[in-house]
């Protein structure tokens, strides 16, 4: 479904990505783990062809996204940002807001369509005619869901999607999201720097440091710390929320 | 718990709302700290930073509190006078908040403004020693190039060394009591250690009391010794941390049981099912 070859950014004099591939299939969760800096969100903001300098392949579908003309790859992968408080327009209704995609591509039954969303993410139809600052975070992520899934997009690529929000509002979230790849079949790219979300999620992820993808992984050999890299080993320790007392992770992280 | 460095009894914070009523925001919470961690777990809106902002004196001026005992080393601080309020802010009260980008000036060098921060208490102090200063607390926040970070904006750290300046900039006054709001919710895990690490040597090497707020329940149980788990304007639980799978509140036993874990179940995760009796006071 997606295919990154030796993917390269670079912003001025700073490398940003060196050199990373990765390959998605179809209906599969895949997952980008790593410190801030790492280079994990500019690798989704390139697929989704928010960055222009950048250099290697990329294939969506069949799209090849240098060659891709915008309005086709939206309908193929959509985004969801980490903070709903900035991503939401605070001046337009939740219904503008879920609809402003569906009329920017001319699409038909749009209202129809804005209420089946709400329904489907869990909101209900009065909805709406609400503001952004009227529903709490867990709301507002679940429109910016609504809003993504608006042009039936066959690749949800997620930044960050729970770590704005209170634990207890984080499960719904991760639920509301395994329940939408299962009923669309979607498939999934998700940055997030919480490895036991990640394990949750995804059925294998990349770690990635400094700009580098260091290995990858399958959900398994995460589960068993069957990893090779010894930053991937600090990282699993470091989150290991049963075993590591914080001074038990804290030796890890020194020695690791 | 040695020795009371603070006492809240039945501490109330209102605001107007519409009409001329009153919102409580915290309905009534009563709680000591003594030379320990003592952590505060809640979600959004649960009045954890509205508790702990009312004992530091920084809440906004049309907040309304109210409170039967509220007190700071045998100091009553209902009734002290907005002077000793802010001499006790500057000396022996210290605060930590979530974003370092957002406590630090930013067109000022890190180390001006640590080196100002001392200079609140020791105005005489020769600026040979004042840096001489700034540059012992930043190693003993584990920044290991002290005289290049000294030179540096806030812009040109990252966050982990951000928190770590802000945690200099406090503890060099070395207060009594240190609140840390989210002190790490902004970090990586792996950095998230490191600043942890800190702050438990302050406590243990300088025994200092710490009210530790954090809505990530696994981690302040992990970290602190107690714990004070508020919903809705409430403290409907408290416990010791070694002891958290002894938790009975439904609410506590929610927060517990919807974290993922790395070899957790791929099941759907419980989530909270909120109980409008939660919110009601306890007999």
């Amino acid at each position: 479904m997606i295919r990154i070859e030796n993917l390269s950014v670079h912003f001025g004099s700073a490398v940003a990505v060196h050199n990373v591939s990765l390959s998605v299939e179809g209906g599969e969760s895949f997952g980008l783990v790593g410190e801030s800096g790492s280079g994990k969100s500019t690798v989704l903001r390139t697929v989704m062809g928010l960055n222009r300098q950048w250099t290697g392949d990329i294939h969506i579908g069949d799209i090849d996204l240098r060659k891709a003309r915008r309005r086709d790859l939206v309908r193929v992968a959509q985004m969801v940002f980490q903070d709903p408080y900035a991503s939401l327009h605070p001046r337009y209704t939740i219904g503008q807001a879920i609809a402003e995609p569906m009329l920017i591509n001319r699409m038909s039954d749009v209202d129809a369509r804005t209420v089946e969303l709400l329904e489907m993410i869990g909101l209900t139809a009065a909805h709406r005619f609400r503001f952004p600052h009227e529903l709490s975070g867990g709301q507002r992520q679940r429109v910016a869901i609504a809003r993504a899934l608006s042009l039936s997009p066959e690749v949800l690529l997620l930044d960050e999607p729970t770590s704005a929000l209170d634990v207890s509002v984080q499960a719904e979230i991760l639920n509301l999201l395994n329940r939408l790849r299962r009923e669309l079949n979607l498939t999934f790219v998700i940055v997030s720097h919480d490895l036991a979300v990640i394990s949750y999620m995804c059925d294998r992820l990349m770690v990635m440091q400094n700009a580098r993808a260091v290995e990858t992984l399958t959900r398994a050999q995460l589960r068993a710390g069957d990893m090779q890299h010894d930053y991937t080993r600090t990282l699993f320790r470091a989150s290991h929320r049963d075993r590591a007392g914080a001074g038990a992770s804290a030796e890890a992280v020194r020695h690791g | 718990m040695s020795q009371t460095l603070v006492t809240v009894e039945n501490l109330r914070i209102a605001f107007a709302g519409e009409g001329g009523t009153m919102i409580e925001a915290v309905k009534g919470v009563s709680f000591e700290v003594g030379r320990e961690k003592l952590g505060i777990v809640g979600e959004s809106g649960s009045g954890k930073s509205l508790s702990s902002r009312a004992l530091m004196g920084v809440l906004p001026e049309h907040a309304r509190v109210s409170a039967d005992v509220m007190s700071f080393a045998g100091i009553d601080l209902l009734s002290a006078s907005p002077r000793v309020r802010r001499q006790l802010r500057g000396n022996r009260m210290g605060m930590i908040l979530q974003d370092p980008k957002f406590s630090l000036n930013p067109v000022m060098r890190v180390g001006k403004q640590i080196a100002e921060a001392i200079r609140l208490g020791a105005r005489s102090l020769p600026s040979a020693k004042v840096r001489q200063k700034v540059l012992e607390v930043l190693e003993a926040v584990h920044i290991r190039a002290p005289e290049r970070v000294y030179d540096l904006y806030p812009h040109e750290l990252s966050g982990g060394m951000g928190q770590r300046v802000m945690i200099a900039m406090m503890v060099v006054r070395e207060p009594e009591l240190l609140i840390a709001d989210e002190p790490t919710s902004a970090l990586d895990v792996t950095v998230q250690v490191q600043v942890l690490e800190i702050m438990d040597e302050l406590v243990r090497r300088r025994g200092m009391g710490l009210v530790f707020i954090s809505h990530d329940l696994n981690l302040v149980s992990r970290f602190c010794d107690r714990v004070l788990v508020m919903y809705a304007g409430r403290i409907v639980e408290t416990l010791d941390a070694r002891r958290m799978h002894e938790a009975v509140h439904p609410y506590t036993r929610g927060l517990l049981a919807c974290l993922p874990a790395i070899d957790g179940p791929l099941t759907p995760l419980p989530t909270l099912a909120r109980d409008a009796s939660w919110g009601e006071a306890r007999l």
